[in-house]
């Protein structure tokens, strides 16, 4: 099989995708950057070997080291740390947390309950697009509301992304401060015993969520007939347990009848929402922004809370390899990801097979995500560059 | 019988008459007192300010009022008045910067009584956010309440000085503002002065999405200020906090000391149902149990596992630790989870992703800390997402999901509707009370703050240690009685950290 997973392969290929493709420098720099004023032999990295043996508490002084380490040990993953007060090392558990980026991290298992086409490690193009939505709202967030201006995004190797915030302000925010940022972005509330899990009240939206909806509505049609949730007596139920006053809800599932498409459905059930609003003052206090919430319960990012509230969560590293899919984490922009394909994302095996069909083609993609990657580490080196210039001077006048 | 209040630093020392001290009813607690008192007003002053932080927890939890409206305020004052502390109902309702003796005096024993709490209540991470949540209250109920000239004064006092942003800079971007602030309908936003503040000095605005955010700056009316002063004392008090517990061994040198400040927190910390384990449970019987004397948090998780034979971590963890603190054994926890996980799943998966986590509940990996079974206070607050089923029922279901479980259970009628309408009040720990009566067909009215308080006491009832009481008593009486269980229940606007 040629460019096909096959995790025997790994140990082979590993040492030769560390040694010609991994962007190493840059990777190095990336970290230094971002562990300063700490220098990067504090930062901890962590390994994964072969049979699940877990390396925590490594580190490196440079990037000859790293490159050292990595021939030795051959990491099929590779995870980053926090930057701490020492070099990191298993004994001290004494050790503080100084610093880390401000992470986020989306997957879509957690959308299980609203896609229809895959479920939980499964993914393909039609479920991306809610990536894409969440991958926008939140960049648009991070850069327009808490005015971050380096920003990675990196695709996770199988069903996700991640977020990677290196401003100095939000690698040493707290974690209450984390915890904030976090709930700040979070709309979507509540586990299987909620139906209805979005709650926005009756007045004004906040400026954040009608961003979030202006970018939800460029999508949404396009979300409705790919996921087509109402075509199924179970996802129109679904659908229905979400509407929360018992008239409306019978009202719409009568409506329901006429459409036959989701999109039709759903036109229905607006029609039916506003008709029901006028004809019911009080129904509007109730439930004043249901068809947004429902767009919102649908479309808008999940979260996972904890590992942007833990401080020294490890998170899987640009270029790491998924040990399970052979995909490259590669580096992307927010703004290209609605062209991003699941199948343009490079492999190990595509990229070093000489056999394998998309080799050219992923060998280009690789290259464009490498100089992704360098865009921001060179713009952030610029930045860390300006605000020690800034601390100088500030010391000198003092 | 005097002695000195042993002062952790040379900080300024305060000298001069009580006017200079004291210049207005609130203050940020920088400066410790230095004078000498005797243990008497030692103690007393310690006690009656732990009077007064249990009265703002007992409105919020017990009273059910919402935190700083109008009725709780009222209800603090109220209950501060009965209980003879005029002193410190004057501090809280209208401050000022009044200069008669009684304002000295109490502005003094304020200071004071503050500063002895710290020592009492610096000892555990607990114990420390308790004191932090209520004394912030506390903070934010006097300023809120302070006279306008007297808030000039304060600013002035602690050096803050902010500029509003310019008319022209209000108007560009008063849409958004109006969008995005949190104020009442009946007043007129046009008319308020803006503030510019980094995101991060109002964090509790931010988290509830209260405010407008632009460019990492968070745009506030002066009313907000208050978000910028509580998160500067809640910084100030968890330094000052870790700094006086690292002074704890000289302060116990003084024995007369040590047995009334650990008494002071012992007699309001709740059990942990970490260590006092006696009875092992074994895990045969568990399906009986979870019916019987399982609160409705564990038994839905329970269920959740015996039907999917799968929990996500939050559920494992809730779960696991309750267990844990019923007394099931570390070998049968890890059999009861293997017995399950392996249905859906190898055993060699079970043993190297999970196998870890139950062994880490019980102290035995990682940190090896022995972790603490979850109380209602961190369930209620906890995150639940897609897919998950542990947390509060009563804060984490729709009302209709909720009925229809309890309908599962044979709980119809008006005792459903007395769990529902609790749960709609918002009143989660009353409707498990609520819960527990209907299952056991009493009428106790328990104050749950913990499930395994839950389960111990239902396995006290099934074995008899406690009469039955099926006559129906006063709501209130009840409640009273229990006071003292839910104390430390109250951090329901704590930052989580």
């Amino acid at each position: 099989m040629v460019g096909q997973h096959d995790e025997n392969l790994l140990p082979e290929m590993l040492p030769v995708y560390y040694t010609r493709l991994f962007p190493q420098n840059i990777f190095c720099r990336w970290l230094a950057c971002g562990s300063s004023p700490q220098p990067l032999s504090n930062r901890e990295l962590s390994f994964t070997l072969a049979d699940d043996i877990y390396l925590r508490y490594l580190s490196i002084n440079n990037q000859k080291e790293f490159q050292t380490l990595l021939q030795k040990k051959c990491p099929h993953k590779l995870d980053i740390g926090a930057v701490y007060n020492t070099k990191p090392s298993i004994g001290r558990h004494d050790a503080v947390v100084l610093s880390r980026e401000l992470v986020f991290d989306i997957d879509l298992t957690d959308y299980d309950e609203v896609r229809t086409c895959c479920q939980e490690a499964k993914v393909c193009n039609k479920c991306w697009k809610f990536m894409v939505v969440a991958c926008e709202i939140i960049n648009a967030a991070l850069k327009d509301d808490f005015g971050f201006q380096n920003i990675l995004w990196v695709f996770s190797g199988r069903r996700g992304c991640h977020c990677w915030v290196s401003d100095y302000e939000a690698r040493t925010l707290d974690s209450p401060g984390r915890a904030a940022v976090a709930d700040y972005l979070c709309l979507i509330f509540g586990g299987e015993n909620k139906n209805k899990k979005v709650h926005l009240g009756s007045d004004n939206l906040h400026s954040s969520i009608k961003r979030s909806l202006n970018i939800i509505d460029r999508y949404f049609l396009e979300i409705l007939e790919d996921q087509d949730f109402l075509s199924t007596s179970e996802g129109t139920k679904k659908f229905l347990k979400i509407i929360p006053d018992d008239t409306l809800r019978k009202q719409v599932e009568e409506s329901f009848g006429r459409g036959s498409s989701t999109v039709d459905k759903w036109e229905c059930f607006i029609q039916t929402y506003y008709q029901y609003c006028k004809e019911n003052i009080n129904a509007i206090r109730k439930m004043k922004y249901l068809v947004e919430e429902i767009k919102i319960q649908y479309c808008y990012p999940r979260l996972d809370v904890n590992v942007t509230k833990g401080f020294n969560h490890l998170l899987k590293s640009p270029f790491s390899i998924h040990p399970k899919t052979g995909k490259v984490s590669i580096v992307f922009k927010p703004e290209n990801a609605r062209s991003m394909k699941l199948e343009d994302i490079p492999t190990i095996y595509s990229l070093l097979d000489d056999n394998s069909p998309d080799k050219i083609q992923h060998q280009n993609n690789m290259r464009t995500a490498v100089k992704n990657f360098q865009e921001v580490v060179f713009s952030l080196e610029k930045t860390e560059a300006m605000r020690r210039r800034n601390d100088a001077s500030k010391y000198i006048i003092l | 019988m005097d002695f000195k209040i042993k002062r952790k630093s040379t900080k300024t020392i305060v000298t001069g008459s009580l006017v200079d001290t004291y210049p207005i009813d609130l203050q940020f607690y920088k400066i410790p007192p230095t004078e000498n008192i005797s243990l008497q007003e030692f103690e007393t002053l310690a006690l009656e300010r732990l009077t007064l932080l249990r009265c703002l927890a007992t409105a919020t939890t017990l009273k059910g009022l919402r935190m700083y409206s109008d009725e709780w305020t009222e209800y603090v004052l109220s209950d501060l008045r009965s209980q003879g502390l005029k002193y410190y109902s004057k501090l809280c309702e209208k401050s000022g910067c009044g200069t008669q003796e009684v304002d000295l005096q109490a502005r003094r024993k304020d200071h004071i009584a503050h500063f002895i709490l710290r020592l009492a209540y610096c000892r555990t991470e607990d114990l420390r956010r308790w004191f932090i949540a209520r004394e912030l209250e506390l903070f934010k109920m006097r300023f809120l309440t302070m006279k306008s000239d007297a808030v000039d004064t304060f600013f002035k006092l602690n050096n803050l000085s902010y500029t509003n942003i310019s008319d022209d800079e209000k108007k560009e971007i008063m849409p958004y503002l109006r969008d995005s602030t949190f104020y009442q309908s009946n007043q007129n936003i046009e008319s308020f002065k803006f503030y510019k503040v980094r995101f991060h000095e109002v964090l509790d605005l931010v988290k509830a999405r209260k405010v407008y955010l632009h460019a990492g700056y968070a745009y506030i009316p002066h009313k907000d200020f208050i978000s910028v002063l509580s998160a500067q004392y809640r910084t100030h008090l968890r330094q000052s906090l870790a700094i006086a517990c690292r002074h704890l061994g000289e302060i116990e040198q003084d024995e007369r000391l040590v047995a009334l400040l650990k008494g002071l927190h012992q007699s309001y910390s709740g059990n942990d149902y970490i260590s006092d384990v006696k009875v092992t449970i074994p895990i045969e019987s568990i399906n009986s149990l979870s019916v019987k004397s399982f609160p409705f948090c564990m038994r839905q998780l329970h269920e959740q596992l015996r039907s999917v034979h799968h929990l996500k971590h939050g559920g494992r963890l809730q779960y696991g630790l309750f267990l844990k603190g019923i007394g099931v054994t570390l070998e049968d926890s890890l059999r009861f989870w293997r017995e399950e996980f392996t249905k859906i799943m190898e055993s060699d998966k079970f043993e190297k992703q999970y196998a870890y986590n139950i062994r880490y509940n019980y102290g035995k990996e990682g940190s090896k800390k022995n972790y603490a079974p979850f109380n209602c206070l961190k369930i209620i607050n906890t995150n639940v997402g897609p897919g998950e089923c542990h947390g509060c029922p009563f804060r984490h279901s729709d009302l209709n999901v909720l009925k229809n479980k309890l309908k599962g259970y044979g709980l119809e009628g008006q005792a459903a509707n007395d769990i529902v309408d609790m749960t709609k009040k918002g009143h989660y720990q009353i409707a498990c009370s609520k819960y527990f009566d209907a299952i056991h067909n009493t009428d106790l009215g328990i104050g749950i703050n913990h499930p395994n308080q839950y389960f111990e006491e239902s396995q006290k009832l099934m074995k008899g240690d406690v009469k039955m009481e099926p006559k129906k008593e006063t709501k209130s009486s009840n409640i009273n009685i229990k006071k003292e269980e839910c104390l430390e229940d109250m951090d329901f606007e704590e930052i989580t950290e």
